[in-house]
C-alpha cells in the first residue's frame, strides 16, 4: 500500500488548496491560516467546494491579499482574481465599499463561465443600511444577475432572468446572503442559512459581462454602489438547500475564528 | 458628502493607476459634469499632486 501525500500540506494539517492560497496571499498569521484551513476542509466535506467557481475569503487586510480567489490563486484574470477599483478601505474586516466609486472585477464572464439554470451568488455583508445598492452582479436587459441587500428595506435574489424576482423583507444587512438558481424556475434567497425567498421566474440567458463586486456592471458601467463592508463572497453552480445552509455554518465559521462575525 | 475634484486631463492621467498596491483609481463624473474621485483614494495615495485637489459637495450622476 502507498500513500501520496502533498509534503507541505501534511507538514501543516493543512488543505493543500488552503495552503496554496495562503503562500499566493503571503499570509502567515496563525489565526488566519486556521480560518482559511478549516474552511476549505469544511466546504470539501460538504460539498459546496465542487459547486465554487470563485471565493474570495477577504483575508489579511489589504488588497493585496483581498484580491485572490481561494478556488484557484493565480494572479491573472482567468483565475478570476479581483481588480479593486476606486476608494476601497481594506482592513482585517474585510473590503468595504464606499458608495461612490468602487468596485471589483472578478473576470468571471456569466455567458462563457456561468450556467443559466445552475448558478448562485453569495455575499457577507458586515454593514446595516438601508439604500438602493448592488452588492455582486451583473446585467444586460433583460438578463439580470444580481444580489440587493435591503434595498427600501428588501432584499432581491435574482439570478439570470428579469422580473418577478425573489425577494424578502430586511431590516438588518448584516448577513450571509446567497442568490441560488437551482432550476429552470427556481430561484431561492438565503440569509444566515434560512432559505427567505423563493420565486419561479423561468430563466432568460446569462449576460455577456464579467460579475462585479460592491456594485453590479451595468451593460459595461459600474451602477448601485455599495456601502457594505465584504467579508465573504463566492459564485459558483447552483446549490442544494442542504448544500446552502452548510455553506453558512462553514463560513460563519471561519468569520468567527477572524473575531469579525455578524 | 464630499469628494475632490480634477480636471478631464487629471482624471484620464489617473486611469490605471494604483493609489495603492492593487487598487485603482476610478475617476468618475458627477451629476454636475464634474470630474472626482473619493477622499479614499486621496487620503491612501501618496501623490503630491493628488493630494492637493480641491474639495467637492458630491452630486451623485
Amino acid at each position: 500500500m502507498s500513500f501520496l501525500v502533498n509534503p507541505y500540506s501534511y507538514a501543516t494539517g493543512c488543505d493543500a488548496d488552503a495552503v496554496a492560497f495562503l503562500a499566493a496571499a503571503g499570509i502567515t498569521d496563525a489565526t488566519i491560516t486556521s480560518a482559511i484551513c478549516t474552511l476549505v476542509i469544511s466546504m470539501k466535506a460538504n460539498g459546496t467546494w465542487a459547486k465554487m467557481n470563485a471565493i474570495y475569503p477577504m483575508v489579511g487586510g489589504t488588497a493585496t491579499t483581498h484580491k485572490f480567489n481561494l478556488k484557484n490563486p493565480a494572479d491573472t484574470n482567468a483565475a478570476f482574481r479581483l481588480t479593486f477599483v476606486g476608494g476601497w478601505t481594506h482592513s482585517a474586516n474585510g473590503a468595504l465599499p464606499n458608495g461612490t466609486n468602487t468596485y471589483a472585477n472578478t473576470f468571471f464572464n456569466s455567458l462563457t463561465n456561468a450556467i443559466q439554470n445552475s448558478h448562485h451568488l453569495s455575499y457577507y455583508s458586515r454593514t446595516n443600511v438601508n439604500l438602493i445598492q448592488a452588492e455582486i452582479g451583473n446585467q444586460i436587459l433583460p438578463v439580470q444577475n444580481l444580489l440587493q441587500i435591503r434595498t427600501s428595506n428588501l432584499s432581491y435574489y435574482i439570478i439570470n432572468q428579469n422580473a418577478s424576482y425573489a425577494n424578502a423583507a430586511d431590516t438588518d444587512s448584516r448577513a450571509f446572503y446567497i442568490a441560488n438558481r437551482t432550476s429552470s424556475n427556481v430561484v431561492n434567497g438565503w440569509k444566515n442559512g434560512v432559505k427567505v425567498a423563493t420565486s419561479t421566474t423561468v430563466s432568460n440567458g446569462r449576460p455577456n459581462l464579467n460579475i462585479y463586486i460592491g456594485a453590479y456592471n451595468n451593460n459595461s458601467v459600474s451602477s448601485a454602489y455599495s456601502t457594505k463592508q465584504c467579508a465573504f463572497a463566492s459564485i459558483g453552480t447552483g446549490m442544494t438547500d442542504g448544500e446552502a445552509a452548510a455553506l453558512y455554518t462553514a463560513v460563519q465559521a471561519m468569520q468567527t475564528t477572524l473575531s469579525r462575525q455578524v | 458628502m464630499q469628494v475632490h475634484q480634477l480636471t478631464y486631463e487629471e482624471a484620464q492621467s489617473l486611469v490605471g493607476v494604483q493609489f495603492m498596491p492593487d487598487n485603482y483609481f476610478n475617476p468618475i463624473m458627477d451629476a454636475d459634469g464634474n470630474w472626482i474621485i473619493s477622499i479614499e483614494e486621496v487620503e491612501q495615495c501618496s501623490i503630491d499632486w493628488v493630494k492637493e485637489l480641491p474639495l467637492l459637495n458630491y452630486n451623485p450622476a
